[in-house]
């Protein structure tokens, strides 16, 4: 048998260019995988640098944490976030209330409860409210949210300034997160294990006894993945929140019809110029903005631990 | 079954259709204010017209006076002069200010030969008055005082009536207009997210792609690449406006190496190229997934390269879905704002540039509806622009993704 040949300096050649490769695709991995850490410590350097000594116009740590007024009309200004995070924490948790038992409503609706033909028609009105733009939502929230908030407020005999209110933003976030939840407890219910639906059937449960108490709660997990993200949603969303908040220079709201300010809504005010404390303190915000979503999240994944019976794993 | 747990299971279904319902109410909530606002104001020529309104002056090249008959169909509040053939029509813009507009222009009127009356190299150059244009002045030449007068808001004339009646009573001849152009059209926005899509694109694309190669057809599996699928997981979960932060510090001092100072377009298409990542690396994963080891196996056994394996056999098989990501990316530009009001600016800017700040439509709505009197009319034409756009895109992701999957299939 004659054998072939294969040039050596072929197979060099292919080597090379193999290791070439495959260190431009790590190196791409690795850009996409830095990005999270630059973000953090880029944000949090320029978030940090404003309450450092050197700096012009320093602010008080201590006060900026726990101080509840956010005026940056006054001289000197005055910036503290405690109000602030309160009223976040208000308005998404009360979005999050709102929106999470329908949309697991929903969801089983879509699975399990819908007739077959209908099934497609519902996943396509979550999947629409999923696309639309945030500030889509916005502009709706502004021209007729407010207007429902403002007729509601005057029926309770309070009065709005237009309809700008804490209502709102909790209605507006509530709408924006609901396809959120939905979308993932679509996919969890959908996936528990049919035998767990047949045991519970056969132990004389009616289908919409299984579906409530044994689909459900061996879904939890896909759930408060779900809620998770919703919430992340919530606490994330900015534009749309900032045409509808109100931006009040005191707080908390307590209040469902007063004016509120939540994190983003203050990152985006009165933004003008790209340097200066009243520039720099927005980066300040970000990081307890996501020191807000990180302590959330493990919250949630206590709670969920807590909740329910039957597991899917 | 005891007819207190059938009650119970009736309430049940009924609280999954309730919820349900709730939501079908929602959007055709949202489609109906979008659509009934906006509607009316959305036409071609708010498509393709600049947002700020220019000022013009244009005399007309012969001005003597005529006789014009009242067309049937103008509208009952439109003034028409007799005399030179045009018509006003009073109008409250949505900043609640008093204008006028010329509504109506007859055929052989003055107003259909003008030049550029304003100062410049383009003295001279034709002009073509179109209707629809907001007319601060009108300058004539008056009997009365026997030389150049003005006419309209510019003169002491407040209305349309009181205007048209001083041309008519005191007019020897037509001089000129100073008028403004429309305006609160689009245009520049739509080239401004179009440059910002390819842009965003091109950067996101290719490092995406890469990186989800590398990580299902090159790493290795251990703790490492875990760790750096989590740590690119966990971009999806950071708000888009900390993004927008993280271009102003991060990826502002890359784009100052290109020599840009401010706020850019490329600014915001690397800003959002990072916001892009997890989307394009999952789905470019889920299609590499499906690709059958077999057709690697064959290739390698066939003596090729693992690189010619990528490039020839593994990605050409990937393409629905990295097209899927495709999509999937320029429906998430279209609607970003928050990101972009940081690292674009809000500014709208009729003639956009790379190097320069810009408004994507979304980002023009937020411009439109936060300023002093917020522009529902403009601000719901746009929203339409963009909802019949991510629908077009969402349904071609579901064709694609359809196909992709019966690839496949065996």
């Amino acid at each position: 048998m004659k054998t072939l040949p294969i040039r050596t300096s072929y197979l060099r050649r292919k080597k090379i260019i193999d290791l070439a490769a495959r260190a431009i695709f790590l190196l791409a991995g690795l850009i996409a995988a830095a990005m999270i850490v630059l973000i953090f410590v880029f944000v949090a350097g320029r978030g940090i640098q404003v309450f450092l000594p050197g700096y012009a116009n320093a602010q008080n740590l201590g006060e900026f944490l726990t101080g509840m007024r956010w005026r940056p009309d006054l001289s000197p200004p005055v910036y503290s976030v405690l109000f602030i995070v309160i009223n976040t924490v208000i308005t998404a948790f009360g979005a999050a209330v709102l929106a999470f038992p329908v949309s697991v409503m929903t969801a089983l609706f879509i699975v399990k409860v819908a007739p077959k033909s209908l099934r497609l028609f519902f996943t396509t009105v979550v999947e629409i409210l999923a696309a639309i733009p945030s500030v889509v939502y916005g502009v709706f929230a502004a021209g007729s949210i407010t207007r429902l908030v403002s007729g509601l407020a005057a029926a309770f005999g309070y009065t709005t300034y237009g309809g700008s209110s804490m209502l709102a933003v909790i209605l507006l976030l509530a709408i924006m997160i609901f396809p959120t939840i939905t979308s993932l407890a679509i996919v969890s219910i959908a996936s528990v294990d049919r035998n767990l639906e047949l045991g519970s059937l056969a132990l004389g449960a009616s289908q919409m006894e299984t579906n409530f108490k044994v689909v459900l709660s061996a879904a939890k997990s896909g759930i408060f993945a779900g809620l998770i993200l919703g919430l992340g949603r919530a606490f994330g969303e900015a534009t749309a929140v900032s045409m509808v908040a109100g931006n009040k220079m005191f707080g908390p709201t307590f209040n469902l019809f007063d004016t509120t300010r939540t994190l983003t809504t203050t990152m985006l005010s009165g933004l003008s110029e790209t340097a200066g404390v009243d520039y720099d303190i927005r980066f300040s915000i970000g990081v307890v903005l996501m020191i807000v979503i990180l302590i959330t999240n493990l919250l949630i994944r206590y709670v969920k631990k807590h909740i329910g019976g039957v597991t899917n794993e | 079954m005891s007819s207190r747990r059938k009650f119970a299971d009736a309430v049940r279904t009924a609280v999954t259709w309730l919820s349900t319902s709730i939501s079908v109410f929602v959007l055709a909530a949202i489609f109906v204010f979008v659509f009934s606002r906006g509607w009316k104001t959305l036409n071609w020529e708010i498509l393709t017209s600049d947002y700020h309104p220019k000022n013009i002056m244009a005399n007309v090249v012969d001005g003597e006076p005529g006789q014009f008959a009242r067309p049937d169909d103008l509208p009952a509040d439109a003034v028409f002069s007799e005399r030179y053939g045009f018509a006003l029509t009073d109008a409250v813009d949505h900043q609640k200010e008093k204008q006028m507009v010329l509504t109506y222009i007859a055929d052989d009127s003055p107003l259909t030969a003008a030049v550029n009356a304003a100062s410049g190299p383009t003295r001279g150059d034709p002009i073509t008055i179109t209707e629809d244009v907001q007319i601060q002045r009108i300058d004539y030449m008056s009997i009365e005082r026997g030389r150049k007068s003005p006419a309209g808001f510019m003169g002491s004339q407040q209305t349309a009536a009181e205007t048209i009646e001083r041309l008519e009573a005191d007019g020897e001849s037509l001089i000129g207009f100073y008028y403004q152009s429309a305006g609160g059209g689009m245009m520049g926005s739509l080239l401004a997210t179009l440059m910002l899509i390819g842009l965003t694109l091109a950067i996101a694309l290719p490092l995406g792609v890469s990186a989800a190669v590398y990580l299902h057809e090159l790493a290795p599996k251990n703790r490492v690449t875990a760790i750096l699928r989590s740590l690119i997981e966990m971009l999806s979960g950071v708000p888009s406006i900390v993004f927008g932060l993280m271009g102003m510090t991060l990826l502002f001092s890359v784009t100052a190496l290109f020599g840009i100072t401010t706020q850019s377009i490329l600014l915001g298409a690397m800003t959002l190229a990072v916001i892009l990542f997890p989307v394009i690396i999952r789905q470019t994963e889920e299609a590499l997934l499906v690709v059958p080891d077999g057709l690697r196996m064959a290739s390698l056994s066939l003596g090729s390269s693992r690189t010619q394996m990528i490039f020839r056999v593994i990605l050409p098989n990937a393409v629905p879905g990295i097209l899927t990501a495709t999509l999937l990316s320029i429906s998430r530009v279209i609607g970003e704002s928050a990101a972009l009001i940081y690292t674009m600016g809000v500014a709208i800017n009729d003639k956009p540039e790379i190097g320069r700040g810009g408004t994507t439509l979304a980002v023009q709505i937020w411009t439109v509806m936060t300023g002093e009197q917020p522009n529902f009319e403009l601000a719901t034409a746009i929203s339409i622009v963009i909802l019949i756009i991510v629908l077009i895109l969402n349904v071609s992701v579901k064709l694609v993704s359809a196909r992709l999957n019966r690839k496949w299939r065996t």
